[in-house]
Protein backbone atom coordinates (compact mmCIF):
# COMPACT_ATOMS: atom_id res chain seq x y z
CA UNK A 1 0.00 0.00 0.00
CA UNK A 2 2.65 2.45 1.03
CA UNK A 3 4.65 1.32 -2.11
CA UNK A 4 1.52 2.12 -4.56
CA UNK A 5 0.88 5.71 -2.50
CA UNK A 6 4.44 6.69 -2.71
CA UNK A 7 5.11 5.59 -6.89
CA UNK A 8 1.76 7.70 -7.38
CA UNK A 9 3.33 10.89 -5.97
CA UNK A 10 6.49 10.14 -7.61
CA UNK A 11 5.05 9.97 -11.31
CA UNK A 12 2.21 12.75 -10.51
CA UNK A 13 5.36 14.89 -9.35
CA UNK A 14 7.05 13.79 -13.12
CA UNK A 15 4.21 14.48 -14.94
CA UNK A 16 3.65 18.13 -13.39
CA UNK A 17 7.42 19.01 -14.34
CA UNK A 18 7.05 17.26 -17.51
CA UNK A 19 3.55 19.52 -17.88
CA UNK A 20 4.59 22.86 -16.87
CA UNK A 21 7.60 22.64 -19.40
CA UNK A 22 5.31 22.55 -22.24
CA UNK A 23 3.23 24.41 -20.65
CA UNK A 24 3.30 27.53 -23.25
CA UNK A 25 3.54 25.50 -26.39
CA UNK A 26 1.15 26.13 -29.47
CA UNK A 27 0.53 23.96 -32.23
CA UNK A 28 3.22 24.48 -34.84
CA UNK A 29 2.57 25.56 -37.93
CA UNK A 30 6.33 25.28 -39.90
CA UNK A 31 8.84 23.44 -39.47
CA UNK A 32 12.63 24.23 -38.25
CA UNK A 33 15.95 23.25 -38.38
CA UNK A 34 17.00 19.80 -39.70
CA UNK A 35 13.61 18.75 -40.37
CA UNK A 36 13.19 21.56 -43.39
CA UNK A 37 16.53 21.06 -44.45
CA UNK A 38 15.94 17.45 -44.80
CA UNK A 39 12.15 17.99 -46.58
CA UNK A 40 13.21 20.90 -48.74
CA UNK A 41 16.79 19.10 -50.18
CA UNK A 42 16.01 15.46 -49.38
CA UNK A 43 14.86 14.43 -52.86
CA UNK A 44 17.64 15.94 -54.78
CA UNK A 45 20.38 15.17 -52.43
CA UNK A 46 19.49 11.37 -51.75
CA UNK A 47 17.42 10.19 -54.47
CA UNK A 48 14.85 8.88 -52.15
CA UNK A 49 10.99 9.97 -52.28
CA UNK A 50 10.42 8.24 -48.83
CA UNK A 51 12.26 10.76 -46.60
CA UNK A 52 12.45 8.79 -43.39
CA UNK A 53 14.14 6.07 -45.49
CA UNK A 54 16.13 8.88 -46.56
CA UNK A 55 16.86 9.91 -43.27
CA UNK A 56 17.89 6.57 -41.60
CA UNK A 57 20.10 5.24 -44.41
CA UNK A 58 21.49 8.42 -45.88
CA UNK A 59 21.65 11.39 -43.38
CA UNK A 60 22.05 9.38 -40.47
CA UNK A 61 23.65 6.41 -41.71
CA UNK A 62 26.12 5.77 -39.67
CA UNK A 63 23.83 6.02 -36.55
CA UNK A 64 21.80 3.45 -37.88
CA UNK A 65 24.90 1.19 -38.11
CA UNK A 66 25.79 1.81 -34.36
CA UNK A 67 21.51 1.07 -33.59
CA UNK A 68 22.25 -1.97 -35.77
CA UNK A 69 25.27 -3.29 -33.13
CA UNK A 70 23.00 -2.28 -30.62
CA UNK A 71 20.52 -4.64 -31.92
CA UNK A 72 23.26 -7.77 -32.51
CA UNK A 73 24.43 -7.39 -29.16
CA UNK A 74 20.66 -7.43 -27.02
CA UNK A 75 20.08 -10.69 -29.40
CA UNK A 76 23.62 -12.29 -29.08
CA UNK A 77 23.00 -11.72 -25.17
CA UNK A 78 19.28 -13.59 -25.16
CA UNK A 79 21.19 -16.16 -27.24
CA UNK A 80 24.12 -16.40 -25.02
CA UNK A 81 22.41 -16.57 -21.84
CA UNK A 82 19.70 -18.91 -23.48
CA UNK A 83 22.43 -21.51 -24.73
CA UNK A 84 25.07 -21.14 -21.49
CA UNK A 85 21.72 -22.41 -18.84
CA UNK A 86 19.41 -24.86 -20.76
CA UNK A 87 16.12 -24.56 -19.25
CA UNK A 88 14.50 -27.92 -20.56
CA UNK A 89 12.70 -28.46 -23.91
CA UNK A 90 8.69 -29.64 -23.98
CA UNK A 91 7.57 -27.87 -26.95
CA UNK A 92 3.80 -28.31 -26.90
CA UNK A 93 2.08 -29.33 -30.15
CA UNK A 94 -0.26 -26.92 -31.49
CA UNK A 95 -3.83 -26.53 -32.00
CA UNK A 96 -5.40 -27.60 -35.96
CA UNK A 97 -6.40 -24.40 -36.66
CA UNK A 98 -2.60 -22.85 -35.47
CA UNK A 99 -1.26 -25.26 -37.78
CA UNK A 100 -3.05 -25.28 -40.67
CA UNK A 101 -2.72 -21.39 -40.75
CA UNK A 102 1.23 -21.76 -40.36
CA UNK A 103 0.75 -24.30 -43.62
CA UNK A 104 -0.30 -21.10 -46.09
CA UNK A 105 0.21 -18.03 -44.43
CA UNK A 106 4.24 -17.52 -43.86
CA UNK A 107 4.52 -17.50 -47.87
CA UNK A 108 2.46 -14.59 -48.23
CA UNK A 109 4.03 -12.95 -44.91
CA UNK A 110 7.60 -13.59 -46.59
CA UNK A 111 6.65 -12.06 -49.93
CA UNK A 112 4.95 -8.75 -48.30
CA UNK A 113 8.01 -8.47 -46.17
CA UNK A 114 10.26 -8.77 -49.22
CA UNK A 115 8.04 -5.91 -50.63
CA UNK A 116 8.34 -3.17 -47.96
CA UNK A 117 12.33 -3.80 -47.86
CA UNK A 118 12.88 -3.37 -51.84
CA UNK A 119 10.50 -0.47 -51.86
CA UNK A 120 11.15 1.24 -48.67
CA UNK A 121 12.83 4.47 -51.13
CA UNK A 122 9.03 4.60 -52.74
CA UNK A 123 6.29 4.03 -50.18
CA UNK A 124 6.54 3.39 -46.32
CA UNK A 125 8.77 0.63 -45.45
CA UNK A 126 12.41 0.10 -45.43
CA UNK A 127 14.72 -2.61 -43.58
CA UNK A 128 13.47 -2.12 -40.30
CA UNK A 129 9.73 -3.05 -40.73
CA UNK A 130 10.09 -5.40 -43.28
CA UNK A 131 12.82 -7.40 -41.03
CA UNK A 132 10.18 -7.33 -38.17
CA UNK A 133 7.58 -9.16 -41.03
CA UNK A 134 9.44 -11.20 -42.31
CA UNK A 135 10.73 -12.55 -38.85
CA UNK A 136 7.30 -12.43 -37.80
CA UNK A 137 6.58 -15.35 -40.61
CA UNK A 138 9.26 -17.47 -39.49
CA UNK A 139 7.89 -16.87 -35.97
CA UNK A 140 4.04 -18.50 -37.55
CA UNK A 141 6.33 -21.21 -39.14
CA UNK A 142 7.99 -22.11 -35.28
CA UNK A 143 4.57 -22.17 -33.77
CA UNK A 144 2.65 -23.89 -36.00
CA UNK A 145 5.60 -26.99 -35.83
CA UNK A 146 6.20 -29.08 -32.64
CA UNK A 147 9.81 -30.08 -33.32
CA UNK A 148 12.96 -28.00 -32.00
CA UNK A 149 14.75 -26.17 -34.40
CA UNK A 150 18.40 -27.70 -34.96
CA UNK A 151 21.81 -25.74 -36.00
CA UNK A 152 21.11 -22.48 -37.08
CA UNK A 153 23.95 -21.73 -38.55
CA UNK A 154 22.29 -20.54 -42.03
CA UNK A 155 20.45 -17.46 -39.58
CA UNK A 156 24.28 -16.72 -38.66
CA UNK A 157 25.62 -16.65 -41.49
CA UNK A 158 22.79 -14.50 -43.30
CA UNK A 159 23.54 -12.11 -40.02
CA UNK A 160 27.30 -11.61 -40.61
CA UNK A 161 26.59 -11.17 -44.44
CA UNK A 162 24.53 -8.35 -43.84
CA UNK A 163 26.05 -7.00 -41.69
CA UNK A 164 29.51 -6.95 -43.75
CA UNK A 165 27.81 -5.40 -46.50
CA UNK A 166 26.71 -2.75 -44.62
CA UNK A 167 29.99 -2.15 -43.40
CA UNK A 168 31.71 -2.36 -46.55
CA UNK A 169 29.14 -0.14 -49.03
CA UNK A 170 30.35 2.23 -46.36
CA UNK A 171 34.37 1.65 -46.80
CA UNK A 172 33.05 1.69 -51.02
CA UNK A 173 32.06 5.26 -50.27
CA UNK A 174 35.06 6.47 -48.14
CA UNK A 175 37.06 5.19 -51.06
CA UNK A 176 35.80 6.86 -53.92
CA UNK A 177 34.12 9.87 -52.74
CA UNK A 178 35.69 10.40 -49.25
CA UNK A 179 33.19 10.33 -46.94
CA UNK A 180 31.77 7.16 -44.96
CA UNK A 181 28.15 6.02 -46.33
CA UNK A 182 27.99 8.35 -49.05
CA UNK A 183 24.88 7.34 -51.05
CA UNK A 184 26.33 8.82 -54.45
CA UNK A 185 28.46 6.16 -54.84
CA UNK A 186 25.97 4.76 -57.45
CA UNK A 187 23.69 7.18 -59.72
CA UNK A 188 20.94 8.58 -57.72
CA UNK A 189 18.68 8.04 -60.99
CA UNK A 190 15.18 9.46 -61.73
CA UNK A 191 13.03 9.44 -58.20
CA UNK A 192 10.17 7.20 -57.76
CA UNK A 193 11.78 4.23 -59.93
CA UNK A 194 13.02 1.04 -58.27
CA UNK A 195 16.34 1.42 -59.70
CA UNK A 196 17.16 4.55 -58.29
CA UNK A 197 18.13 6.43 -54.85
CA UNK A 198 22.06 5.60 -54.79
CA UNK A 199 23.02 2.47 -52.32
CA UNK A 200 19.43 2.96 -49.96
CA UNK A 201 17.98 -0.18 -51.78
CA UNK A 202 21.34 -2.34 -51.03
CA UNK A 203 21.51 -1.08 -47.22
CA UNK A 204 17.70 -1.22 -46.79
CA UNK A 205 18.28 -4.98 -48.07
CA UNK A 206 21.25 -5.54 -45.70
CA UNK A 207 18.98 -4.23 -42.82
CA UNK A 208 16.31 -6.27 -43.38
CA UNK A 209 18.35 -9.30 -43.56
CA UNK A 210 19.92 -8.50 -40.40
CA UNK A 211 16.67 -7.94 -38.69
CA UNK A 212 15.02 -11.06 -39.81
CA UNK A 213 17.63 -13.38 -39.34
CA UNK A 214 18.53 -11.60 -35.64
CA UNK A 215 14.91 -12.32 -34.58
CA UNK A 216 14.71 -15.68 -36.00
CA UNK A 217 17.63 -16.30 -33.62
CA UNK A 218 16.30 -15.10 -30.82
CA UNK A 219 13.00 -17.47 -31.74
CA UNK A 220 14.96 -20.65 -32.82
CA UNK A 221 16.98 -20.18 -29.47
CA UNK A 222 13.86 -19.68 -27.24
CA UNK A 223 12.54 -22.48 -28.77
CA UNK A 224 15.40 -24.92 -27.91
CA UNK A 225 14.73 -23.57 -24.40
CA UNK A 226 11.59 -24.59 -23.95
CA UNK A 227 7.64 -24.47 -25.53
CA UNK A 228 5.45 -20.74 -26.00
CA UNK A 229 2.45 -22.11 -24.52
CA UNK B 1 -10.35 25.67 -27.87
CA UNK B 2 -10.34 24.30 -31.97
CA UNK B 3 -10.78 20.59 -33.21
CA UNK B 4 -7.01 20.97 -34.36
CA UNK B 5 -5.69 21.93 -30.79
CA UNK B 6 -7.39 19.39 -29.12
CA UNK B 7 -6.38 16.97 -31.91
CA UNK B 8 -2.58 17.91 -31.23
CA UNK B 9 -2.89 17.75 -27.30
CA UNK B 10 -5.05 14.97 -27.00
CA UNK B 11 -1.99 12.96 -28.66
CA UNK B 12 0.42 14.27 -26.65
CA UNK B 13 -1.21 13.46 -23.23
CA UNK B 14 -2.24 9.89 -24.27
CA UNK B 15 1.76 9.82 -24.69
CA UNK B 16 2.57 11.38 -21.41
CA UNK B 17 -0.06 8.83 -19.58
CA UNK B 18 1.31 5.79 -21.14
CA UNK B 19 4.64 6.67 -19.50
CA UNK B 20 3.43 7.83 -16.34
CA UNK B 21 0.94 4.32 -16.08
CA UNK B 22 4.33 2.51 -16.94
CA UNK B 23 6.69 4.09 -14.82
CA UNK B 24 4.13 3.68 -11.85
CA UNK B 25 3.49 -0.10 -12.96
CA UNK B 26 7.09 -0.38 -12.38
CA UNK B 27 7.59 0.76 -9.24
CA UNK B 28 4.94 -0.81 -8.12
CA UNK B 29 4.43 -4.11 -9.68
CA UNK B 30 6.23 -7.10 -7.92
CA UNK B 31 5.61 -10.04 -10.44
CA UNK B 32 8.99 -9.50 -12.72
CA UNK B 33 6.63 -9.96 -16.22
CA UNK B 34 4.62 -7.73 -15.25
CA UNK B 35 7.58 -5.37 -14.69
CA UNK B 36 8.74 -5.85 -17.75
CA UNK B 37 4.86 -5.32 -19.44
CA UNK B 38 5.07 -2.34 -17.75
CA UNK B 39 8.47 -1.30 -19.19
CA UNK B 40 7.59 -2.14 -22.61
CA UNK B 41 4.16 0.26 -22.25
CA UNK B 42 6.32 3.44 -20.50
CA UNK B 43 9.04 2.04 -24.33
CA UNK B 44 5.70 2.67 -26.22
CA UNK B 45 4.73 6.02 -24.83
CA UNK B 46 8.34 7.40 -24.94
CA UNK B 47 8.17 6.72 -29.29
CA UNK B 48 4.81 8.32 -29.03
CA UNK B 49 6.14 11.35 -27.73
CA UNK B 50 9.38 11.31 -30.01
CA UNK B 51 7.10 11.04 -33.31
CA UNK B 52 4.50 13.39 -32.11
CA UNK B 53 7.47 16.05 -31.20
CA UNK B 54 7.88 15.97 -35.39
CA UNK B 55 4.12 16.22 -35.97
CA UNK B 56 2.26 19.46 -37.37
CA UNK B 57 -1.35 19.16 -38.20
CA UNK B 58 -2.45 19.57 -42.27
CA UNK B 59 0.15 18.09 -43.31
CA UNK B 60 0.96 14.81 -45.04
CA UNK B 61 3.29 12.23 -44.53
CA UNK B 62 6.92 12.48 -45.49
CA UNK B 63 7.06 11.22 -49.34
CA UNK B 64 7.65 13.48 -51.44
CA UNK B 65 5.65 13.35 -54.66
CA UNK B 66 4.71 15.92 -57.00
CA UNK B 67 1.43 16.71 -55.63
CA UNK B 68 2.36 16.97 -51.97
CA UNK B 69 5.38 19.50 -50.80
CA UNK B 70 4.08 20.40 -47.05
CA UNK B 71 5.24 17.67 -45.09
CA UNK B 72 5.65 16.41 -41.41
CA UNK B 73 9.30 16.15 -39.96
CA UNK B 74 11.02 12.67 -41.14
CA UNK B 75 13.84 12.94 -38.74
CA UNK B 76 11.74 11.68 -35.24
CA UNK B 77 10.32 8.92 -37.25
CA UNK B 78 13.22 7.86 -38.50
CA UNK B 79 15.08 7.62 -34.65
CA UNK B 80 11.66 5.67 -33.73
CA UNK B 81 12.20 3.45 -36.58
CA UNK B 82 14.98 1.99 -34.79
CA UNK B 83 14.03 2.11 -31.42
CA UNK B 84 10.99 0.24 -31.80
CA UNK B 85 13.55 -2.58 -33.11
CA UNK B 86 15.78 -2.03 -30.13
CA UNK B 87 13.15 -1.89 -27.36
CA UNK B 88 12.01 -5.30 -28.82
CA UNK B 89 15.49 -6.84 -28.36
CA UNK B 90 15.96 -4.97 -24.76
CA UNK B 91 12.28 -6.44 -24.06
CA UNK B 92 13.18 -9.85 -24.97
CA UNK B 93 16.46 -9.75 -22.78
CA UNK B 94 14.43 -8.40 -20.09
CA UNK B 95 12.01 -11.33 -20.20
CA UNK B 96 14.92 -14.30 -20.28
CA UNK B 97 16.90 -12.51 -17.51
CA UNK B 98 13.63 -12.30 -15.30
CA UNK B 99 12.77 -15.76 -16.17
CA UNK B 100 16.32 -16.92 -14.80
CA UNK B 101 15.86 -14.89 -11.94
CA UNK B 102 12.87 -16.33 -11.15
CA UNK B 103 14.14 -20.10 -11.87
CA UNK B 104 17.27 -18.94 -9.40
CA UNK B 105 15.20 -17.56 -6.19
CA UNK B 106 11.64 -20.03 -7.08
CA UNK B 107 9.25 -17.36 -7.28
CA UNK B 108 8.74 -14.71 -9.86
CA UNK B 109 7.96 -12.11 -6.63
CA UNK B 110 10.94 -9.48 -6.84
CA UNK B 111 10.59 -9.00 -3.23
CA UNK B 112 11.93 -12.96 -3.00
CA UNK B 113 14.71 -12.16 -5.03
CA UNK B 114 17.45 -11.18 -2.75
CA UNK B 115 20.17 -10.12 -5.82
CA UNK B 116 17.90 -7.67 -6.57
CA UNK B 117 17.87 -5.83 -3.08
CA UNK B 118 19.92 -2.62 -2.06
CA UNK C 1 -9.63 14.00 -43.65
CA UNK C 2 -12.22 16.15 -41.02
CA UNK C 3 -10.54 17.88 -38.45
CA UNK C 4 -13.57 17.38 -36.09
CA UNK C 5 -13.58 13.62 -37.23
CA UNK C 6 -9.26 13.50 -36.52
CA UNK C 7 -9.61 14.88 -33.20
CA UNK C 8 -12.72 12.34 -32.08
CA UNK C 9 -10.40 9.49 -33.26
CA UNK C 10 -7.53 10.40 -31.58
CA UNK C 11 -8.76 11.35 -28.45
CA UNK C 12 -11.39 7.69 -28.59
CA UNK C 13 -8.13 6.22 -29.47
CA UNK C 14 -6.23 7.70 -25.94
CA UNK C 15 -9.04 7.27 -24.09
CA UNK C 16 -9.07 3.46 -24.54
CA UNK C 17 -5.03 3.46 -24.43
CA UNK C 18 -4.99 4.70 -20.93
CA UNK C 19 -7.89 2.35 -20.05
CA UNK C 20 -6.32 -1.09 -21.54
CA UNK C 21 -2.72 0.56 -19.98
CA UNK C 22 -4.20 1.21 -16.59
CA UNK C 23 -5.54 -2.82 -17.04
CA UNK C 24 -2.94 -4.22 -17.79
CA UNK C 25 -1.35 -3.93 -14.68
CA UNK C 26 -4.34 -4.06 -12.31
CA UNK C 27 -5.97 -7.20 -13.67
CA UNK C 28 -5.27 -10.60 -12.03
CA UNK C 29 -4.21 -12.72 -14.34
CA UNK C 30 -0.85 -12.23 -16.34
CA UNK C 31 -1.94 -13.70 -19.59
CA UNK C 32 -4.84 -11.44 -19.65
CA UNK C 33 -2.34 -8.39 -18.85
CA UNK C 34 -0.33 -10.00 -21.87
CA UNK C 35 -2.95 -9.63 -24.15
CA UNK C 36 -4.06 -6.32 -23.37
CA UNK C 37 -0.74 -4.82 -23.79
CA UNK C 38 -0.93 -6.37 -27.42
CA UNK C 39 -3.68 -4.56 -27.68
CA UNK C 40 -2.51 -1.17 -26.46
CA UNK C 41 0.24 -1.44 -28.83
CA UNK C 42 -2.06 -1.77 -31.83
CA UNK C 43 -3.47 1.38 -30.65
CA UNK C 44 -0.68 3.21 -30.86
CA UNK C 45 0.18 1.75 -34.27
CA UNK C 46 -3.06 3.61 -35.01
CA UNK C 47 -2.06 7.00 -33.10
CA UNK C 48 1.41 6.81 -35.44
CA UNK C 49 -0.90 6.63 -38.35
CA UNK C 50 -2.99 9.71 -37.52
CA UNK C 51 0.60 11.71 -36.80
CA UNK C 52 1.11 11.21 -40.69
CA UNK C 53 3.83 8.35 -39.44
CA UNK C 54 2.85 5.09 -41.82
CA UNK C 55 6.73 3.81 -41.74
CA UNK C 56 6.35 3.70 -37.61
CA UNK C 57 3.05 2.25 -38.13
CA UNK C 58 3.74 -1.02 -39.52
CA UNK C 59 6.76 -1.32 -37.48
CA UNK C 60 4.63 -0.83 -34.32
CA UNK C 61 1.98 -3.08 -35.47
CA UNK C 62 4.81 -6.06 -36.65
CA UNK C 63 6.59 -6.08 -33.79
CA UNK C 64 4.54 -4.45 -30.68
CA UNK C 65 1.56 -6.70 -31.65
CA UNK C 66 3.10 -9.98 -32.95
CA UNK C 67 6.89 -10.41 -31.90
CA UNK C 68 6.81 -8.71 -28.39
CA UNK C 69 3.34 -10.52 -27.52
CA UNK C 70 4.99 -14.04 -28.36
CA UNK C 71 7.96 -13.35 -26.30
CA UNK C 72 6.06 -12.29 -22.83
CA UNK C 73 3.91 -15.15 -23.48
CA UNK C 74 7.17 -17.35 -23.85
CA UNK C 75 8.55 -15.86 -20.48
CA UNK C 76 4.79 -16.65 -18.55
CA UNK C 77 5.08 -20.38 -20.34
CA UNK C 78 8.76 -20.76 -18.50
CA UNK C 79 8.14 -19.06 -14.90
CA UNK C 80 5.29 -21.32 -14.19
CA UNK C 81 1.99 -19.90 -14.61
CA UNK C 82 2.84 -17.59 -11.33
CA UNK C 83 0.31 -14.42 -11.12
Amino acid sequence: MIRTIVGLVIVLALSAIVISSVSDYSVPSELIGAGLNYTEQGVDDTGSVNLVTAVVVAYRGLDTLGEVVVLFSASTAVVLILTLIPIGANPTPPSSIVAFTAGILPGAIVLFGIYVITHGHLSPGGGFPGGAVVASAFLLVMLGSNTIPGKTKFLTSIESLAGLTFGLLGFWGMLTLGQFLNNLVLPAGSPGRILSAGIIPLISLAIGAKVASELSGVFASYRKAGGEE
Amino acid sequence: MTAETMFYWSLAATALGLVVIGIWGVLTRKNILRIALAFTLADTGVNLILVWSGFLPNRAAPIIDSSVTTVVDPLPQALVLTSIVIGVAVAALFVVVGVLASRKSGSADVRRMKELRW
Amino acid sequence: MNMTLLAAASMGTGIMMLVAAVAALVVKKLISAIIIVGFVSLSASVLFLLMDAPDVAITEASIGAAISTVIFLWGRGKIGGQE
